[in-house]
C-alpha cells in the first residue's frame, strides 16, 4: 500500500530567520489519523506547506499518496485536501458561495453531502465570511476540505476556535474518513486535542522530528508520577542519583519522584527499606511530550515551569 | 455564475472598481465631447496653448486644440484617461498574487488543482477584459458625446486612441504583476509601476522641449501610445507592437517569477 505521506530528509532552511525542517523523514500510512506534533514555530507549517508546494525544499524530497509534491501537484491536489492554520478566506463571499467557487475549483462536489457537512457542523452559510468568529470561519475550511472526500487530508491547527460540541463532531468526521480508508493528517500544538483520535504521533521540535509512534507505545514510555510509603524515615541520598529517576522528594517517608524508562533502579534502591505502598499516578502524554522536547537540553523543566506558571 | 473559476471570480472582484473606473473615463469623455463647442467658443484655445508656449508641449499638445480630436489628445488622453486606466490595471495585477498573499487565501486557493501559471493567466485575462470594457465605455461616451453637440470625431480613430491606451495601461499593469509575483510585495509592485509610470510620461512630455532627452525618448513606452498621434493618424502598428510586446516579456517574467517563489504564508 502507497504511503499517504513520505518524506525523505526533507529540509528547508532559510538563511535570515531560524523557522525551518531540517532532514525529516516522515512516514504515514494510508488509513490513518496522524498527529503532527510541536509547539509553535517548530515547522510544523513549513512542512505541510512543503506538502502543498506552496514553499519549495532545501534539500531532500516528499511524495504525497506515491506521488512527486513539485511535479505531480496538480494530480495531489485533486485527492488531497488542506485547512492551512491561519486561515484566511474571501471575505466578501457568504460560506456557501465561498465553498461553491472551491467546489468549482475542484471540479466536482456532492453537494448534498457538503450541505450535509455544512450542517453538522451547524455553520450558517448564508453570512458573509469577514463577519464569522475564528469558529466559524474554521467550519467554513473543514467543510471545505471534507466535502471533497478526499484521500489525505492535511489540517493545520484544525480545532482552534471551535467549542467542544463541534469539535466532538470533527473527531467524528475524522473517524468517518479513517473508517472509509482515508488519511488524516493533523498537526497540533496541544496533545490532548488529538491524543484519543490519533493512531500515530510524530513530535517536531525546532524543525526536526524527534519520533514517531504510536499512542501506546509512547504511553509505554511514559514519565511516570511514583509515589512510595516507607516503614520510616529514608535519606533522600539513597534515591537521588538513580538513573532516569528525578524530582526527587522525601516527606516523612514518603518519597515522591517522576521516572522515565525502567523502573528497576528505583524499585531496587527502594528494597532496601521496608515498602509499605507503591503508587504510580497516570500521566498525561502532555508530560511525555514535555520529556520529548527536553531531551538532553532541559528545556522541557523550563516549560513545564512555565505550565504551571 | 461568476465563481465558475479564477477568470470569472476576479471579474466578479473587479466588478466595483472596473464601474467606477470607467464612469470616470467616460464621464470625462462625454463631459468635453458635449461641451467642447462651448469652450471653444468662449475660449480661444489656440492662443491660450501660445501663451503656455513650452508647457502646452509637455502636456502633450499637438497643433489644432481647436479641433475636439486635438482637445481630447492634450485634455485626456495624454495624461488623466492614462493615469487612471493604469491605476486599475496596475492595482489589479498587483492585487492578484501578492494581494492573495498578503490576505493568505493564497494557500487554500493553491491547494485545488490549479497551476500557478493558469493562476496568474486567468486573472490577467480578468484584468484584459475589465480594460476593454472601461475603453469602450470611453469610447461609447466619446463618440456619443459629439453626437450630442454635432462635433466632427472620427469613431475609427477614437477607438485606435482607447486601443493604445488599453495597451499602455496593460504595460504597467503586467510591470506591476511581474514585480509583485517576483516579491509578493504589492505596495512595492505599485510603487514602481506608478513611478515609472510618471518617468516615463515626463520623458516624452520633456523630450518635445528639452532636446537632450530625445536621445531616450525610445525608452518610455509613453513616445510609443501617443507618439503616433492615433486620434488623427490611427493606430501604428509598429508601436502598438512594441506596447504589446512589453506586456508579453512582463507576463512571461511574472509567470516565471511566480512559479519559482517560496509563496508567503
Amino acid at each position: 500500500m502507497t504511503a499517504a505521506i513520505e518524506t525523505h530528509k526533507l529540509t528547508k532552511w532559510y538563511s535570515h530567520h531560524s523557522r525551518g525542517i531540517i532532514d525529516v523523514d516522515l512516514l504515514v500510512e494510508a488509513g490513518q489519523i496522524f498527529g503532527f506534533l510541536g509547539p509553535n514555530g517548530a515547522g510544523k507549517s513549513t512542512t505541510i506547506r512543503l506538502l502543498f508546494d506552496l514553499i519549495r525544499p532545501t534539500g531532500g524530497s516528499a511524495r504525497v499518496l506515491g506521488m512527486d509534491v513539485h511535479r505531480d501537484r496538480l494530480a495531489i491536489d485533486r485527492r488531497a485536501s488542506y485547512v492551512p492554520g491561519e486561515l484566511s478566506l474571501y471575505g466578501d463571499l457568504t460560506g456557501r458561495q465561498l465553498l461553491t467557487y472551491l467546489g468549482n475549483l475542484q471540479g466536482s462536489v456532492d453537494t448534498a453531502y457538503r450541505e450535509a457537512l455544512i450542517e453538522r457542523l451547524d455553520l450558517d452559510p448564508t453570512r458573509r465570511i469577514k463577519s464569522l468568529s475564528r469558529g466559524n470561519k474554521q467550519k467554513v475550511g473543514l467543510v471545505a476540505a471534507f466535502m471533497i472526500r478526499p484521500d489525505l487530508l492535511i489540517l493545520d491547527e484544525p480545532t482552534a476556535g471551535l467549542d467542544p460540541f463541534i469539535q466532538l463532531e470533527f473527531e467524528h468526521l475524522c473517524e468517518e474518513a479513517r473508517s472509509e480508508g482515508r488519511t488524516v493528517f493533523i498537526s497540533s500544538h496541544q496533545l490532548p486535542e488529538v491524543e484519543h483520535l490519533c493512531d500515530r504521533v510524530g513530535i517536531i521540535r525546532e524543525g526536526r522530528l524527534l519520533a514517531v509512534e504510536s499512542i501506546s507505545a509512547l504511553k509505554e514510555r511514559a514519565l511516570r508520577k511514583l509515589e512510595i510509603d516507607f516503614g520510616g524515615p529514608v535519606p533522600t541520598e539513597a534515591f537521588a542519583n538513580l538513573p532516569g529517576v528525578r524530582d526527587v522528594t522525601v516527606d516523612d517517608g514518603v518519597l515522591r519522584c517522576t521516572v522515565m524508562g525502567s523502573l528497576d533502579s528505583l524499585v531496587k534502591a527502594a528494597a532496601r527499606f521496608e515498602v509499605r505502598n507503591l503508587r504510580s499516578v497516570e500521566t498525561s502524554l502532555e508530560e511525555i511530550f514535555l520529556a520529548y522536547y527536553g531531551a538532553g537540553d532541559g528545556i522541557a523543566e523550563e516549560e513545564a515551569g512555565h505550565a504551571a506558571a | 455564475m461568476l465563481l465558475r473559476n479564477v477568470f470569472t471570480k476576479t471579474i466578479r472582484d473587479l466588478r466595483w472598481p472596473t464601474f467606477w473606473v470607467a464612469l470616470g473615463m467616460g464621464g470625462m469623455t462625454a463631459y468635453f465631447a458635449i461641451l467642447f463647442p462651448t469652450y471653444s467658443k468662449i475660449l480661444d484655445i489656440q492662443s491660450l496653448m501660445a501663451k503656455m508656449g513650452p508647457l502646452a508641449k509637455l502636456m502633450g499638445a499637438s497643433g489644432d486644440v481647436n479641433t475636439l480630436t486635438g482637445f481630447l489628445h492634450i485634455e485626456l488622453f495624454s495624461m488623466i484617461l492614462p493615469a487612471l486606466m493604469v491605476a486599475l490595471v496596475a492595482g489589479m495585477g498587483s492585487g492578484f498574487t501578492a494581494g492573495e498573499e498578503s490576505r493568505g487565501t493564497i494557500d487554500i486557493l493553491l491547494s485545488y488543482p490549479i497551476s500557478r501559471r493558469r493562476l496568474v493567466l486567468e486573472k490577467s485575462l480578468a484584468v484584459l477584459v475589465a480594460c476593454v470594457v472601461t475603453a469602450a465605455v470611453t469610447w461609447v461616451c466619446g463618440v456619443a458625446g459629439a453626437a450630442i453637440s454635432s462635433t466632427a470625431l472620427a469613431p475609427d480613430k477614437l477607438a485606435a486612441a482607447c486601443l493604445m491606451l488599453v495597451l499602455i495601461s496593460l504595460v504597467f499593469g503586467s510591470l506591476a504583476l511581474a514585480i509583485s509575483a517576483a516579491t509578493g510585495n504589492r505596495g512595492t509592485a505599485i510603487g514602481v509601476a506608478a513611478g515609472l509610470l510618471v518617468v516615463s510620461y515626463l520623458i516624452d512630455g520633456l523630450a518635445a522641449i528639452v532636446d537632450g532627452l530625445n536621445t531616450i525618448r525610445w525608452l518610455s513606452p509613453f513616445k510609443y501610445y501617443m507618439g503616433g498621434d492615433p486620434l488623427r493618424n490611427g493606430v501604428n502598428l509598429g508601436d502598438a507592437a512594441v506596447l504589446a510586446g512589453l506586456t508579453v516579456v512582463f507576463m512571461v517574467l511574472s509567470v516565471i517569477a511566480f512559479e519559482r517563489r517560496d509563496l508567503a504564508a
